[in-house]
């Protein structure tokens, strides 16, 4: 078949193509791999050689004409699938994508924590969770035989001399202060352990933050504003704060702090026991001691020491009352955050 | 710790309702947990830091009150020295009972003057041992103490008030007229009030007479010198007992008591010799009798410990503006001696109940107390900026987030697991806990794969499919000086995952293939892009890079599913090793211009055997296409209908260029039939 009798077949055949479908055979039979144009083309090289160049470029031609051809036909084939109903988008239809994981709620509550000191200027080392006891307790003025210690019992390792499970992040304070000179603020995230038997509230493996800031003349007033800064911003603009004198061997002054509870708005109920308030902290004045203790000189420096349970601050935050939920892993759960 | 509202009011003026009373003591650090209405009568319970053993008292607490109120305080002064009461008493010699033992010589001997820095007796006989009066009664019960007899509840009812704990002993029962205070002897027993026979050790500081213990120093008394109500004299204790001592010896019998409490955290001199005095008055008063002698063996009465404070610098530290006579008068009413120096600063001496207070940041503390935190001002602190991150926290981030969208999502598990979950690892490597509550908190896992396949298992138990999951955490392996901590990756691809396209539901089953393209993603959000994959066999493969073992991704076997009562699903995993990853990762760009030319792509579809690698394919090609070839890439791939067994169809798709012009046809279609033309020759590879 010459080249004008194909194209007069093409422009008949193009008329008649009513679907999609029929659009794809018909590219199919033109241009598919072993279609039409690539049978001419493979024809070339068989042709006369004074005749090649022209019958390339009729081809080419073709080609182009038949492009157009089936581009403006499929204009008006899309434009009537709206019109004719043919295939009607349903838009009620679930939506293609990739679906999406989840980070841990423990991991967005403490990156949430952590974005906020940083932006306050502080920096974020982690520590190892195998520790000395010096660097657990000692280090930190907790005497290893006192009663302050019974709220740190701790796993100790087997084979190794007194070496531990840190039962808080504050070995990091003894680590960054003897590593590093003042001005100092760091915040520290981490797992801890404390061999506690498990209920709802309790686990034997938690994640806390600790975060310090060590120079000259840093005050009590200053660890206000700081947490201040921080607890607006976790929990909103609308709570209250209060501190409350506390002990902590590792600080003195220490201080407990409170917000108002955030599910009663202090009208009274389970979770902050009829109290009106939830405790979310520990925190305080470092304690000269523990400068001693690391080789900075108290009388130079003042720095204040916070602590947190983020197991604690996620379940205020989202509602949960069994810290178990957070490792089993339920994807029914970890879906919701 | 638990009182009364109006067991309170007996030693301070106090004008505050309960309530408002519960909110003045929370803020200023005793914190208090409830507060009940009872018989007319209001009962707190307060948590004492274990700092504050001076609050483990109703005085002690009335003291705090009158400091934060300004009230005043009702205190009886507590007469030091022992002669105060005996005399007057009518000291006779020996009784008429069975006793042998000549009460007016009755001595003390304490082996270790550490262990035991105070032990006074007072000799005390013809009582009449009854039930208490009902207000003595009424105060123990409702703080929920039980009422015993007179004797015994008027050493609970001292200890309650002022914090020193007592013991009485029959002394017909304890029959010796030397009281010995030493440590116990290996394999020596006592059988306590408490009904049971205990066996002790060298760790265990007993009173003894000659013989045998008759008592376990400060935590509890034995079982055959109880006092009872045929009791006719007994011996009152008041003691100074070694804290620790009393901690160590108390946990070795595992048990607390209300007495141990408190010396575990300390009592000092003038409450030890002033509550004797008092209780001996007490009972002399509710059951009779009569004090013989006084028997008192210790130290001396300590040196008051005198701190220099400095106004200033607790201004500096708390950010307030108090004066010096303002701090002066809070330090006073708390019960310390101040005078004002020249110098400006305060000369402060701490009174012995507040053992507590060792320097000058402790006052510091006590003024910001009393001049209440919430009144010290909110400011915010000048940062000095320090430049520099943390790297790998980074790296951390972009992996999980990489992961997330790759529809992963994160697990967190416990560090802690039972061994038999392990399989394949020896037991030399592993990392034991020496004190664990249970064999689920044995060791320190050297991977994460087990806890993740527990979730697995529980999410098919909940009838959650696919189960997609990751964790990143530290994997913990034996090391010479402390054990090694690695940072780990570890991925589990479960169950078929069904996805929309346009065409409708595709079904995909997992496998090696979804976990390579997992990682690649993730090396190449870190800039690592020289990885390959080695296959060991066609359920496991290696991840290398430069040479280095990265990680490992494999199918789990039936056997280790089983462990984890995972049925009838296959497992994928991957492990990943963070650290090695961390060491090769790069997240510096550099630009590749983009081409000056387009590019003509060809597509090449080809049938070869099933078992041929299409890297060997890829290898050749780029070998030999010559250089106007850039690139090829796996476009599809299929095996079935149309495509005879044992064999595949490939499609491959190559693309050129060229840096200097735009190619034509003619440039490449002899290039790329000489690609044919050698994978026809090299792998029999027919074209389809």
């Amino acid at each position: 078949m010459d080249i004008d009798s194909i194209k007069t077949q093409i422009e008949q055949e193009v008329q008649n193509i009513a679907s999609s479908g029929q659009m794809s055979e018909f590219k199919f039979k033109y241009l598919g791999r072993k279609g039409i144009i690539a049978e001419l083309t493979s024809s070339i090289p068989n042709k006369p050689k004074e005749e090649r160049a022209s019958f390339g470029q009729e081809v080419n031609r073709l080609k182009s004409k038949l492009n157009i051809l089936i581009s403006e036909k499929e204009k008006t084939l899309s434009s009537g699938l709206s019109q004719g109903g043919l295939a009607v988008v349903d838009i009620g239809m679930p939506g293609i994508a990739q679906e999406l994981g989840q980070l841990h709620p423990i991991t967005q509550v403490m990156e949430e924590i952590c974005n906020i000191f940083m932006r306050m200027g502080f920096q974020v080392v982690e520590g190892p969770e195998v520790e000395t006891e010096y660097n657990n307790f000692t280090g930190l003025n907790i005497p290893l035989e006192h009663p302050s210690r019974d709220a740190f019992d701790t796993f100790y390792l087997k084979d190794y001399d007194r070496l531990l499970l840190r039962s808080h992040t504050s070995p990091v304070q003894v680590r960054a202060m003897k590593e590093h000179k003042p001005p100092l603020a760091i915040i520290v995230p981490g797992r801890v352990y404390r061999p506690d038997a498990v209920d709802a509230s309790h686990l034997f493996m938690f994640h806390q933050i600790e975060g310090f800031m060590v120079d000259r003349g840093v005050r009590f007033s200053d660890l206000k504003g700081i947490l201040e800064v921080f607890a607006k911003g976790i929990f909103g603009r609308d709570i209250k704060m209060r501190f409350r004198p506390h002990f902590f061997p590792f600080t003195e002054p220490s201080a407990e702090v409170d917000i108002s509870c955030i599910i009663c708005k202090q009208k009274g109920c389970s979770v902050c026991g009829r109290k009106g308030w939830l405790e979310i902290l520990g925190s305080g004045m470092i304690h000269p001691n523990v400068f001693k203790n690391v080789g900075h000189d108290p009388a130079k420096y003042t720095g204040f020491a916070f602590g947190m349970g983020i197991e604690r601050i996620a379940m205020l935050k989202y509602g949960i009352d069994d810290i178990r939920l957070f490792f089993e892993n339920d994807l029914r759960f970890l879906k919701q955050f | 710790m638990k009182f009364t509202y109006n067991w309170l009011k007996e030693f301070v003026e106090l004008k505050l309702t309960p309530e408002k009373l519960a909110e003045k003591l929370t803020m200023a650090g005793l914190e208090v947990k409830s507060l009940q209405a009872k018989d007319g009568d209001f009962i707190l319970e307060i948590e004492i830091t274990s700092n504050r053993p001076d609050w483990l008292s109703v005085v002690g607490i009335a003291r705090e009150v009158a400091a934060i109120t300004g009230k005043r305080l009702k205190i009886p002064k507590l007469v030091n020295g022992p002669q105060s009461m005996a005399h007057g008493s009518k000291a006779r010699g020996k009784t008429g009972g069975l006793s042998t033992v000549d009460y007016r010589r009755v001595s003390i001997k304490i082996e270790d003057i550490k262990d035991c820095p105070l032990y006074t007796a007072k000799i005390i006989r013809d009582v009449l041992v009854r039930p208490s009066p009902e207000w003595l009664k009424k105060r123990l019960e409702l703080i929920g103490c039980r009422s015993i007899n007179n004797v015994v509840d008027i050493t609970n009812y001292i200890m309650f008030t002022y914090g020193e704990p007592l013991h009485a002993f029959d002394l017909d029962k304890l029959n010796t007229e030397r009281i010995v205070i030493r440590r116990a002897r290996k394999g020596e027993k006592i059988s306590n009030i408490d009904q049971v026979e205990r066996i002790l050790n060298e760790d265990i500081l007993v009173i003894a007479d000659e013989q045998k213990p008759v008592a376990i120093a400060g935590v509890m008394g034995g079982k055959d010198t109880e006092v009872d109500e045929r009791t006719r004299s007994i011996l009152l204790e008041a003691a100074i007992f070694d804290p620790v001592v009393i901690r160590r010896g108390r946990r070795l019998i595992g048990m607390q008591s209300e007495s141990s409490y408190r010396f575990e955290r300390g009592v000092d001199f003038d409450t030890a010799s002033g509550s004797s005095l008092l209780a001996t008055q007490l009972i002399l008063e509710l059951a009779q009798g009569s004090l013989v002698s006084t028997a008192e063996s210790g130290t001396r009465h300590p040196e008051l410990l005198k701190i220099e404070l400095n106004p200033q610098e607790a201004n500096r530290v708390l950010g307030i503006q108090a004066k010096k006579a303002e701090i002066k008068k809070m330090l006073e009413h708390l019960g310390f001696f101040v005078q004002d120096k020249r110098s400006g600063l305060l000369t402060v001496r701490v009174p012995l109940f507040r053992q507590d207070v060792k320097k000058e940041v402790d006052l510091i503390e006590e003024v910001a107390r009393i001049y209440g935190y919430e009144n010290i001002p909110t400011t915010v602190a000048l940062i000095t900026p320090r430049v520099g991150f943390n790297q790998n926290r980074e790296l951390v981030g972009i992996i999980k987030n990489t992961l997330v969208g790759l529809n992963l999502n994160e697990a967190i598990t416990y560090s802690l697991i039972s061994r038999n979950l392990l399989f394949g690892f020896s037991d030399e490597n592993l990392v034991k806990i020496l004190n664990p509550l249970s064999q689920e908190q044995e060791i320190l896992r050297p991977a994460l794969l087990p806890g993740l396949l527990k979730v697995v298992s529980h999410n098919l138990n909940q009838k959650q499919l696919p189960v997609n999951i990751f964790e990143i955490a530290k994997g913990f392996s034996s090391g010479v000086k402390t054990p090694k901590e690695e940072l780990l990756l570890s991925i589990c691809l479960c169950g078929i995952e069904a996805r929309f396209s346009s065409q409708g539901q595709i079904k995909d089953r997992p496998g090696l293939l979804h976990l390579k393209g997992i990682l690649s993603q993730v090396l190449r959000r870190l800039g690592i892009s020289n990885y390959s994959f080695k296959l060991n066999n066609n359920e496991c493969a290696d991840l290398y890079v430069q040479g280095q073992l990265l990680g490992r991704l494999f199918k789990l076997s039936q056997e280790a599913l089983d462990k984890f009562d995972i049925k009838n699903t296959d497992v994928f995993t991957a492990n990943l090793f963070l650290d090695k990853v961390f060491n090769l990762a790069d997240l510096s760009k550099n630009i590749v211009p983009l081409p000056k030319y387009p590019a003509i792509v060809r597509d090449l579809s080809i049938v070869v055997k099933s078992d041929l690698a299409v890297d060997k394919i890829i290898q050749e090609i780029e070998k030999s296409a010559g250089d106007l070839f850039r690139e090829v890439k796996v476009i599809d791939y299929y095996q079935g209908k149309q495509i005879p067994c044992g064999f595949r169809g490939i499609t491959l798709s190559c693309l050129y260029r060229s840096d200097a012009r735009t190619l034509t046809e003619e440039d490449i279609s002899a290039l790329h039939t000489a690609i044919v033309n050698i994978l026809q020759d090299k792998f029999q590879a027919g074209l389809r």
